[in-house]
């Protein structure tokens, strides 16, 4: 391992050497930098506390080698005063070594956001090699093809995908080969997503299935990949513009990135039956694609995302360890129409299992839609916007209005709600007592 | 004797100075197309600040830096966002067909989702992103459209010092009307470099909407280039400053530069 680990840092540093030797230009004319602050207070409903008093600054910074090749630092640190969210020091288990963030006390963590090296090599390859985010895919607000990287489900889908999204250690290579843009991804980076424990607000509970009243669990150590190569993901993604219609077809073999929970019964020391759980991160492959055109005032756009042997928790007591295989089908098809400072956005996403099986707390056809309405007044200074997702099955969803506007050049203020309702035991459903009011700032230099 | 009869025609007045002065000025046909065969180089890259001005007096600064090329007679641009910091990496991307038929094809790449989202330029009287200037103005820079309006040159004036002809701009039907937000439009052409240095425009129901000043015409590597362009909202009395920079002809913009995948990678 190590010498492969020798070998990517040869080959890595001499492209920088390659591409440092054009640069004429001088550190200070070469370097750019900034910063942005945010902050968000969040108040609950129900209990009148605040869920959170979030503070993050985010310096970037820039270093051009030459015209075609950077450094990008961009780092963060992120202080929740309350503690609520994420309480205490967070394991990290899920998270690889090289991954994790530092935390300082219970309160605040300092985090290597992204951290890589671009070069467009003699203009025919463009490679971004080190810490990144790789974004694929046409939806808004529910993620099909959006796997590459995983996320931090802190606040469950409410934080800004930006944020939430945990970027990895990997190689993007891209090129075209006639009007075919080809990207090919390596992410060696065994870091999942980061799901948070039973007390912490936005603990999904709905994708965990309760023991029988009574029975006592014994969590196991979760089985987590550890070989740097063997254990890698790897995607390819073909992508093309013909005749006014934007296409994609793209293929990943990844480890899921929640772990498959195995169950089985025992008896402990004392001879009492108890449930044993035995996390376990296990491969899996997706074959999806997109398309979008235009008509008129109105884009279509639709995602599709196929993938094979993925694990459900099952409630037939037959189903060994407690866990059933099936084939997924996933779709979204979206429409987004425009008119003068108008943006209607409606999409509709249908997930099937293919096999009979019996899968925990879901139907084997389920349906959510969204729609996203938004209006931006005074030449863009104030933006009004509501978000809609609403699952059809089960009728639970969430709604988020909220208003932002322009303070000047730099500062800009919201206002929000994220209000969720729906059966305590279904996904968004479970979240109804976390309904809140937000009040937030961001502002950069 | 053709001196004689031109003497008689003048004074029956069959040969007025005014039908002699509508006789010398050329169509608004040829106005626009000596304004679409004005050389604009190959390829550019420019800095463009924006600089927004409401009623109050409140000032918004925006930075970017936008390439353009043209592709045989397609031209392709990119605007990508370097300030405010929090939107940083926000960029679009243009495909402009020759084709006046053809819609023209944009997408918007959005750094807060790391997404590029298509999106419909069939509304092209819409304001380019909170501006004054609408995407069919930005599209056409200091070039007047050959296709939407129906022209009259109503004389000469002179604007910055320089002659300019002057023409009355009126859509030629009401759905392209409707579709540009604008009933008629007034536009000062530059008579020796066919570049635009004035318009004013009314909207759909009469009403005096915009003037657009176009200053600073200097030549860049000697390529006619304007550096300021500055657009006063009579409606709203909102004020917009396009300022120009750091302008480059001879810049070498790989065709690769105008994809959507480009713009994630971003300049």
């Amino acid at each position: 391992m190590y010498l492969k680990i020798i070998l990517f840092n040869i080959l890595f540093f001499t492209l920088v050497g390659l591409q440092a030797q054009e640069n004429k230009k001088s550190f200070k004319q070469s370097l750019s930098s900034s910063l942005v602050v945010e902050t968000d207070v969040s108040i609950e409903f129900k209990s009148g506390g605040l869920q959170k008093t979030e503070w993050l600054l985010k310096p970037e910074f820039s270093y051009r080698l030459s015209k075609n090749s950077r450094f990008v630092f961009k780092g963060q640190m992120y202080t929740e005063l309350n503690d609520h969210l994420e309480a205490a020091v967070p394991k990290q288990e899920t998270v690889s070594k090289f991954s994790k963030r530092l935390f300082i006390g219970d309160r605040a963590n300092l985090e290597v956001r992204e951290f890589y090296f671009y070069t467009n090599f003699r203009k025919k390859l463009r490679l971004t090699i080190g810490k990144q985010q790789i974004v694929w895919g046409e939806t808004d607000g529910l993620k099909l093809l959006d796997v590459v990287n995983p996320q931090n489900f802190r606040e469950f889908i409410l934080d800004d995908f930006e944020d939430s999204r945990i970027p990895l250690w990997s190689v993007k290579a891209e090129f075209d080969l006639k009007n075919i843009g080809v990207q090919f991804v390596w992410v060696p980076d065994n870091t999942y997503h980061i799901t948070q424990d039973f007390e912490a607000p936005y603990f999904t509970k709905s994708l965990f299935q309760s023991p029988p009243e009574g029975m006592t669990i014994r969590f196991d150590k979760t089985i987590k990949p550890k070989r740097f190569i063997a254990d890698s993901d790897v995607g390819l993604k073909l992508s093309t513009f013909t005749k006014g219609w934007d296409l994609s077809l793209n293929y990943l073999y990844y480890y899921d990135d929640l772990p498959v929970f195995y169950s089985h019964l025992e008896l402990s020391e004392t001879n009492a039956p108890l449930v044993a759980i035995r996390p376990k991160f296990e491969r899996q492959h997706l074959i999806g694609g997109t398309f979008n055109t235009v008509l008129g005032s109105s884009t279509f756009r639709g995602e599709i995302a196929y993938i094979l042997d993925q694990n459900f928790s099952s409630i037939d007591s037959n189903a060994p360890l407690g866990v059933e295989t099936s084939n997924n089908f996933k779709s979204a098809l979206g429409i987004d129409y425009i008119k003068g400072e108008n943006v209607i956005s409606f999409q509709v996403f249908s997930d099937i299992i293919t096999e009979h099986i019996s899968a925990y707390n879901r139907d084997t056809f389920e349906t959510n839609t969204s729609l996203q309405l938004s209006r931006e007044f005074m030449n863009d200074n104030l933006k009004a916007e509501v978000l809609w997702v609403h699952n059809a099955n089960h009728g639970d969803g969430f709604v988020r209005p909220q208003l932002s506007y322009w303070m000047n050049t730099n500062t800009q203020l919201f206002l929000g709600s994220s209000i969720f309702y729906g059966n305590g035991n279904q996904l968004f459903g479970q979240f109804s007592d976390r309904s809140r009011i937000s009040l937030g700032m961001r502002w950069g230099i | 004797m053709k001196n004689y009869l031109i003497m008689g025609l003048l004074a029956i007045g069959l040969l007025s100075p005014t039908s002699s002065k509508a006789q010398t000025l050329p169509t608004g046909k040829s106005i626009a197309d000596k304004t679409y065969a004005k050389d604009e180089g190959i390829s550019v890259r420019r800095k463009l600040t924006m600089e927004l001005k409401d009623k109050r007096g409140k000032i918004r600064i925006r930075e970017t830096t936008s390439i353009r090329k043209y592709f045989g007679e397609e031209k392709r641009m990119a605007i990508y966002y370097l300030t405010p910091k929090s939107v940083k990496g926000t960029a679009f991307l243009t495909f402009d067909y020759p084709d006046a038929s053809l819609d023209d094809d944009q997408w918007l790449y959005m750094p807060a989702l790391r997404k590029t989202r298509r999106i419909s330029a069939a509304n092209r009287g819409d304001y380019f992103l909170g501006t004054d200037l609408t995407y069919e103005e930005i599209k056409l820079e200091t070039r007047i459209s050959r296709d939407d309006y129906t022209y009259k040159t109503i004389g000469t004036e002179r604007i910055d010092g320089q002659q300019c002809y002057v023409l009355e701009g009126t859509p030629i039907n009401d759905k392209i009307a409707k579709e540009l937000g604008y009933s008629k439009v007034k536009l000062w052409v530059d008579a020796s470099i066919w570049m635009l240095r004035k318009a004013d425009s009314w909207d759909v129901a009469g009403n005096h909407l915009k003037t657009t000043a176009i200053k600073e015409i200097k030549k860049v590597q000697g390529i006619w280039t304007y550096h300021l362009i500055a657009v006063k909202n009579h409606k709203t009395a909102h004020e917009t400053l396009f300022r120009i920079s750091d302008i480059d002809y001879q810049t070498s913009l790989n065709d690769d530069a105008f994809t959507k995948e480009a713009l994630v990678n971003g300049l």
